[in-house]
């Protein structure tokens, strides 16, 4: 499936970098949520496997002028997803209203072309038997499968969660399709103390991230790649939006755009 | 057998072989055993109902919305009902459901058998040994307690005075050195900051954003302050040795060495009463005379803040509306009590004592049992002062050693005298939740029941703007063989006639409530928080300018390079040790295989002749720890950062055979004047290996 669909509703995110202080709660919840295994080990980060990654970032300057900021990456939802079109066994997709890039374990041979064409790094691979030693697995959640080696993974947008608000506005009587903001919100952002990370409809003008996104200090990863990712960032400093792709020197962000 | 019989048995074998099911079920069987998962757990099924409580695990008495699915608390969701947190939730706040069932759970009694190991006895034997032994050691029984929010320490308290003695102590924190200051200074009740009313705040090593006070609340005001897209309310700066987390938050960073915040506040004092900002108070002159000398080349080359900066800041401080200052140690311990009297004038200076968004004074809880010693009187004993005395044979070890979800062995210096407190007490006995490093060592470990599984209580954290008081009750019956420790405790004290004037925790924190004036059935219905705006006794501060000058003398150890902790909540505390799904968030600059990673700038590597990923060894003394090198630049000139929270040999896989525990290169001196114990400055060396 390679054609782009226009959706009604297009779940996104905007990450506001000057409030994230790299705690790693989202990352946290969102292992509790999608019930990832615990990693003995996870300091070789190759092989660890997150639905969501707390990276720093540095402006690159020596000390005292250095500054650090955090940037959480979830999968971006990308519009036109360059993982859907290489998968061999259409165990990713992205044709359910609401713009998230699906991916379906079962289906999964694990041959890991999605992995290296999505150009964000937000797939991971199963490379062990996901294990939860003791009575770990008591704490399971009901909302979202376990997944055995040898498949690949990513985040979902918490998609049950759409499920389970979509159901409750149908049992109040309401739009499932006009949710109010706020109604549907992933783990990550429910969890997020500094409030960093703003999730909504980008196409629902009553949803913040609608607003948020059109702020001239938003930005998308590696934007000019086409992918159209329905993740934002936003940052007041220009340095931090400058590692958001690759720039020349003379092309300026945020409120002397556009590039 | 000839060449004929050989073929014919190999061409009927092969025959038979195929014709037997043998080829086609080992077939099956190997892909039932590489393709099919079924020991992958099957997620479970039933309804889900969310429950308001807090996270007793978490220090700062985060409101929490458990999940449980079918009677099982499967997750910590944050709770946007609670009016402290707001919907804050911190990293090991959300694994409070994980950390119930996680393998370092202590399951039963264990008692220490004569050839040193620890077995399972049942809580009959136990119980018999715990009363024999506290009946036993009557006028010879100390008490260590790492959770000063909870009334249980009252339970604790009484037990320990009814056997004639006063050994009852917290843990060390920061409160114990505001306390002193405060006190100093001339406040009445505790220490508390208006965080969510203020709108420029500068936190002089206390790393608010992540580790220190009420991390929630404070977060949740960082956040509400500065919404997204929109323009800040609040403006933050941050000093401290490293751009951590907080930092990152921050407006400005001034870094600033380890264990010279004093210093820095001074510098700051200085440049406020220059431009005039001087509100008045006994003392005045005194202390204006004292800081006169800290200009900001001075205060520069004491702390390693650029003078500009400094004065950069500090301007904009003074323009604030409602601007507070904080002090506070990186380790969230062994600060000494001189940075806080320098921080609290400051804020005599900007006028911001007793208002809305600046230092208020909070009251002390009144004990609700029957011969408990009072909170003042149990925060102004210091645990370190009586370990040490003991390790060097001034005052007799105790018969019996109780501690209360404390991890003494690993959260003390290296010369706390701990060790030889361990040693030299007869009986030793833990009531814990997870088998640390202390229990380890003890004779007698109680495994306590979590905060999801019994009654307690969390009283005004340290570092809150009002007085609160939160209770979490039993949403379930206490996992594997633990059993809530208030009521072991209630029960032993019936046992050895103490009258503590409870029956049970629900009758204790009754008690509790009506003390307050709160109402506890509703609490305990509807997760309500009990909230009271500060106030009370209260007396003008003095500008205590001899303690201060005292305080001065304080021998730092910067050199040959700070030491710089760096503490992250979601990698635990020392009574948890590091969460199951915290490895994850530890950072490749944080932990590396089984090495700490110890972080500075590129000119220190240079000078140092060492390079990203250099095995090192960082030294103090004879205790040195390897490491791996990481640049950042983030880091101050001659100094090296390192991670809090690894080292652990206990616990269980996810905390084990990480890195090392930096506690082993800290070292404690006395405070002038005040004599509190302080290792918040260490120097240490940096060996290539």
């Amino acid at each position: 499936m390679s054609e782009v669909i226009d959706f009604k509703i297009r779940w996104g995110m905007v990450i506001d970098l000057d409030k994230c202080t790299g705690c790693g709660a989202c990352m946290v919840a969102c292992q509790a949520e999608n019930n990832l295994a615990p990693q003995v080990d996870a300091s070789n980060k190759l092989r660890a496997l997150n639905w969501l990654t707390v990276y720093r970032l540095s402006n690159g300057k020596p000390f005292p002028e250095h500054e650090v900021a955090y940037l959480p990456r979830p999968c971006m939802q990308c519009g036109k997803p360059s993982c859907v079109s290489v998968c061999p066994v259409v165990a990713t997709d992205k044709r359910e209203e609401g713009g998230i890039v699906s991916q379906i374990p079962p289906r999964c041979i694990g041959c890991r072309y999605c992995m290296a064409s999505c150009p964000y790094h937000a797939r991971y691979f199963n490379w062990y038997d996901p294990k939860w030693p003791g009575d770990l697995d008591r704490t399971l959640t009901p909302d979202v499968s376990t997944r055995p080696r040898g498949v690949v993974e990513k985040c979902s947008f918490c998609h049950h969660r759409w499920m389970h608000a979509k159901d409750a506005a149908i049992l109040k009587g309401e739009d499932p399709m006009d949710l109010p903001d706020g109604a549907y919100v992933t783990a990550c952002a429910e969890a997020c103390p500094n409030g960093a990370i703003t999730f909504g409809d980008l196409n629902n003008p009553k949803h913040k991230v609608h607003e948020l996104k059109q702020s001239p200090h938003a930005f998308r990863l590696l934007e000019r790649l086409g992918t159209d990712p329905q993740v934002y960032y936003m940052s007041k400093r220009e340095w931090i939006r400058r590692q958001g792709d690759n720039y020349l020197e003379h092309e300026a962000t945020g409120d002397n755009k556009k590039v | 057998m000839n060449r004929r019989g050989f073929l014919k048995f190999a061409a009927g074998g092969t025959v038979g072989l195929v014709a037997s099911p043998i080829i086609w079920n080992t077939l099956y069987d190997a892909v039932y055993w590489t393709q099919n998962w079924g020991w992958i757990p099957r997620i479970p099924r039933g309804d889900s109902t969310y429950i308001p409580t807090i996270s007793k695990l978490c220090p700062s008495g985060t409101g929490i919305r458990v999940r449980l699915v079918d009677g099982q608390p499967v997750r910590a969701l944050s709770d946007p009902g609670n009016p402290l947190s707001r919907g804050a939730l911190t990293a090991l706040a959300a694994v409070e459901t994980q950390l119930m069932v996680s393998p370092a759970r202590l399951k039963d009694p264990l008692r220490r058998t004569p050839d040193g190991a620890l077995v399972a006895i049942s809580w009959e034997e136990a119980e018999t040994l715990l009363k024999e032994k506290l009946a036993e050691a009557k006028g010879s029984t100390a008490c260590i307690s790492g959770d000063p929010t909870s009334t249980i320490n009252e339970l604790l308290s009484s037990l320990v005075e009814s056997r004639g003695s006063a050994d009852f102590y917290f843990m060390p924190d920061d409160e114990q050195a505001a306390l002193t200051a405060w006190d100093a200074m001339g406040g009445l009740g505790r220490l508390g900051y208006d965080v969510d009313n203020s709108d420029f705040i500068l936190a002089i090593g206390a790393n608010m954003l992540e580790s220190w006070g009420t991390v929630a609340r404070n977060r949740k005001s960082f956040s509400a302050k500065r919404p997204a897209g929109q323009d800040a309310r609040m403006k933050f700066a941050y000093a401290g040795p490293v751009q951590n987390n907080t930092a990152a938050g921050a407006d400005w960073w001034l870094p600033c060495r380890d264990g010279m915040e004093m210093e820095l506040a001074l510098g700051i004092a200085h440049l406020l009463i220059k431009t005039g900002h001087a509100v008045p108070s006994a003392g005045f002159d005194d202390f204006k005379a004292i800081v006169a000398e800290y200009t900001p080349e001075k205060v520069a080359e004491l702390t390693g803040v650029d003078a500009a900066r400094l004065t950069e800041v500090t301007r904009a401080l003074a323009q604030a509306e409602k601007p507070l200052v904080l002090v506070g140690s990186s380790l969230g311990a062994g600060g000494g009590a001189g940075a806080v009297m320098a921080g609290i004038a400051v804020n005599m200076l900007l006028g911001r004592v007793g208002k809305e968004g600046g230092l208020v004074n909070l009251p002390f809880p009144s004990p609700v049992v029957a011969g408990a010693s009072d909170y003042r009187a149990v925060r102004k004993r210091n645990l370190v002062a009586w370990s040490q005395s003991v390790a060097s044979g001034e005052i007799k070890a105790p018969r019996v050693l109780l501690l209360y979800e404390a991890n003494p062995l690993y959260a003390l210096p290296f010369n706390s005298g701990m060790e030889e407190v361990f040693a030299k007490s007869g009986f030793k006995i833990a009531m814990a939740s997870f088998l640390s490093e202390s229990c380890a060592k003890c004779d007698l470990v109680l495994p306590a029941a979590m905060g999801l599984e019994r009654f307690d209580d969390c009283y005004t954290p340290y570092g809150s703007g009002e007085v609160s008081w939160c209770i979490s009750h039993p949403l379930v019956k206490p996992f594997y063989n633990s059993r809530p420790m208030g009521e072991v405790l209630i029960a032993l004290a019936k046992e050895l006639d103490v009258e503590v004037g409870v029956k049970d925790m629900p009758e204790l924190l009754y008690k509790k409530a009506y003390s307050l004036g709160a109402d506890f059935r509703k609490m305990v219905e509807t997760g309500a928080v009990f909230q009271k705006k500060a106030g009370g006794a209260f007396s003008v501060p003095v500008y205590n300018a001899e303690a201060i000058k005292v305080a001065l003398t304080l021998k730092k150890e910067t050199t040959p390079l700070n030491l710089v902790p760096v503490v992250v909540l979601g990698m635990g505390t020392a009574q948890t040790g590091i969460p199951p799904f915290a490895t994850k968030i530890i950072m490749e600059y944080q932990l590396a295989g089984h090495y700490s990673v110890a972080q500075m700038n590129a000119a220190t590597a240079d000078r140092l002749g060492v390079r990203k990923g250099s095995r090192v060894t960082v030294r103090r003394g004879e205790v040195k720890i390897p490491a791996l090198v990481d640049i950042f630049e983030g880091v101050l000139p001659d100094a090296v950062a390192l991670s809090a929270g690894l080292g652990h040999t206990a616990f269980d896989q996810f905390s084990r055979n990480k890195g090392s525990n930096i506690m082993t290169l800290t070292s404690i001196t006395r405070e002038p004047g005040t004599g509190l114990p302080v290792w918040s400055s260490a120097g240490v060396s940096v060996d290539k290996v």
